[in-house]
């Protein structure tokens, strides 16, 4: 469990993060998203001890990060930004040295290296040097050495960059197999990722948590209300009469083709009832009427601004 | 202590895979050998003082550079980013990379044995002289590694690390020659009282002072307690 409150840090003058707060419980994947320098590191970073907060609180586990910085510690799992490797060492010798740093038992050790070896892809890798390894397979080090320890926390900052499709849809199955039973946060760029790994989405910019809620909910801020994309069978303009309907608030012009309207239409309440009705009486075909899910994307613009997505 | 010996480990075995310290080696073992046919030839004395009085000194210079990656390649490099959200006490990581040097410094130490070898197959060396000679030696290194240890924790750049830690040991070494040259009776006492010269040339002459002996201790200490205070102070920057 996580609980950060009122989070704020500033390197001298200039506020990194201010005043975040959110909770995330067991069982629960949280995406972190938000453009370039918009604080998910800082954050982060806050959340494992690495950093104080100038003001606020932030529990871990259970412990307070600022005060139990220890017992944090050994209870969160932590892959930075960039795998933290020691490229003079071979997979084996790196994971065995975290596990010592980890105090992971003597008796379990061995069977706990060769377990997370090989549920992040890794069999056969012991004895190849870091330095060697692919960008990919140095992220795979990277979760691996962040859940040698088995902790009930996982803080993953952008934890597949770098992997190729393939990897993707290994490793994206793996986290969520691990929050059956822990607490993840993970930061990233890719809204897809968010949408297939995450319950819920916390979006920050310019240091502030612009919005946290379910991944749905993010999707229905778009255009305050339904969308449905209209195909009707006519060369008359039919906007506006379509705009004059109980149920729609604006009408958008896509365009016509071949002697088909194309319109986007954003209603209050389902409409599909009421252009059946009008096409009915003005008599003309309806090709299509198709609900518009709006995308992450498109959410995510509105609440940080297209410029500063990249 | 069982993770500042995980520490010490893979410190020794980074070191050893990295060119650096096989560079260090030759160096060192080449000063080594040199410094001791400079000693035998100049005043044809059965005697280790002279290679140990000016090893000393090339230590100074040598060290630096072999400690520079020690913190400044972590930080670069986001490793002191893994060790500083481990559990794993700063003291800890400290004395890990510390002591894995020293020892290094021990085994360079131990393969300069051939010196005193020869002069015993040819001549009577002292012992004793021999003995406090490469005490001095080893106190040396343990100061001169903790100051290195401390000038990496300040930097992101090893090589700066390793010139910053030259310049934190130069003093010691110019204060020698500059207490001969100040009029003032004070400042030649304390130039005297800083100057690795006086502490180590007591013992490169057989003398074992405990006040040399603390001199060298207090030095790591203190260089090791400013690393500490170092990256302790990295989390609130």
């Amino acid at each position: 469990m996580i609980v950060a409150e009122n989070l704020t840090k500033r390197f001298g003058t200039f506020a990194a993060v201010q005043g975040v707060s959110f909770e995330v419980g067991t069982g629960q994947i949280v995406g972190f998203i938000g453009p370039n320098g918009a604080g998910k590191t800082t954050t982060m970073r806050m959340l494992t001890g690495f950093i104080p907060a100038t003001e606020g609180t932030a529990q871990v586990a259970g412990f307070d990060v600022f005060e139990s910085t220890m017992q944090v510690r050994s209870r969160v799992g932590y892959l930075p930004e960039t795998p933290p490797l020691y490229m003079e060492l071979s997979v084996g010798q790196y994971l065995n040295f975290i596990a010592d740093i980890r105090e992971v038992g003597r008796s379990v050790k061995l069977r706990r290296i060769g377990a997370v070896m090989e549920a992040v892809g890794l069999e056969g890798f012991e004895n190849k040097l870091l330095g060697s390894l692919s960008k990919g397979y140095r992220q795979r080090v990277g979760l691996a050495q962040a859940i040698i320890h088995d902790p009930p926390v996982l803080i993953l900052d952008e934890p597949t960059s770098g992997l190729d499709p393939n990897q993707l849809v290994g490793i994206r199955s793996f986290i969520k197999n691990l929050a059956a039973d822990r607490t993840v946060i993970l930061s990233t760029h890719i809204l897809t990722e968010v949408e297939a790994l995450c319950d819920r989405a916390i979006v920050i910019d310019h240091g502030r948590v612009v919005a946290d809620d379910t991944i749905d909910g993010l999707r229905n801020r778009v255009g305050e209300g339904i969308r449905y994309r209209v195909e009707l069978g006519t060369t008359r303009p039919v906007a506006v009469a379509l705009g004059q309907l109980s149920r729609v608030s604006q009408v958008e012009d896509l365009g016509s083709q071949s002697g088909v309207a194309r319109l986007m239409v954003h209603a209050t309440e389902d409409p599909r009832a009421e252009i059946a009705e009008l096409a009915k009486v003005e008599g003309f075909a309806v090709h299509a009427m198709e609900r518009h899910a709006p995308s992450l994307e498109e959410a995510f613009l509105g609440l940080v601004g297209d410029e500063r997505w990249a | 202590m069982g993770i500042a010996w995980a520490i010490f480990k893979k410190e020794l075995r980074v070191t050893f895979v990295s060119p650096l310290a096989w560079v260090f080696l030759v160096a060192f073992l080449f000063l080594a050998g040199l410094f001791f046919y400079m000693g035998i030839s100049s005043n044809g004395e059965a005697s280790t003082r002279v290679m140990m009085a000016n090893l000393s000194i090339a230590l100074m210079f040598l060290l630096p550079m072999l400690t520079m990656r020690h913190f400044a390649e972590e930080a670069r490099s986001g490793t002191l980013e893994l060790m500083m959200t481990a559990p794993v006490p700063l003291w800890s990581l400290i004395v890990g990379k510390w002591a894995s040097t020293v020892a290094l410094c021990l085994v360079l130490l131990l393969m300069t044995g051939l010196f005193p070898a020869i002069l015993a197959y040819y001549g009577e060396p002292d012992w004793g002289v021999v003995a406090t000679g490469y005490l001095g030696l080893v106190l040396c290194c343990m100061m001169f590694v903790a100051a290195g240890v401390f000038s990496s924790s300040l930097t992101e750049e090893p090589v700066a690390g390793g010139l910053l830690g030259v310049l934190f040991l130069m003093p010691f070494w110019v204060t020698g020659p500059a207490a001969e040259m100040v009029q003032s009776a004070t400042a030649r006492t304390v130039l005297r009282a800083l100057a690795l010269r006086t502490h180590m040339g007591a013992m490169s002459k057989g003398v074992v002072d405990t006040a040399d002996v603390s001199w060298f201790l207090l030095g790591t200490a203190g260089f090791l307690f400013l690393t500490w205070r170092s990256l302790e102070s990295r989390r609130w920057r």
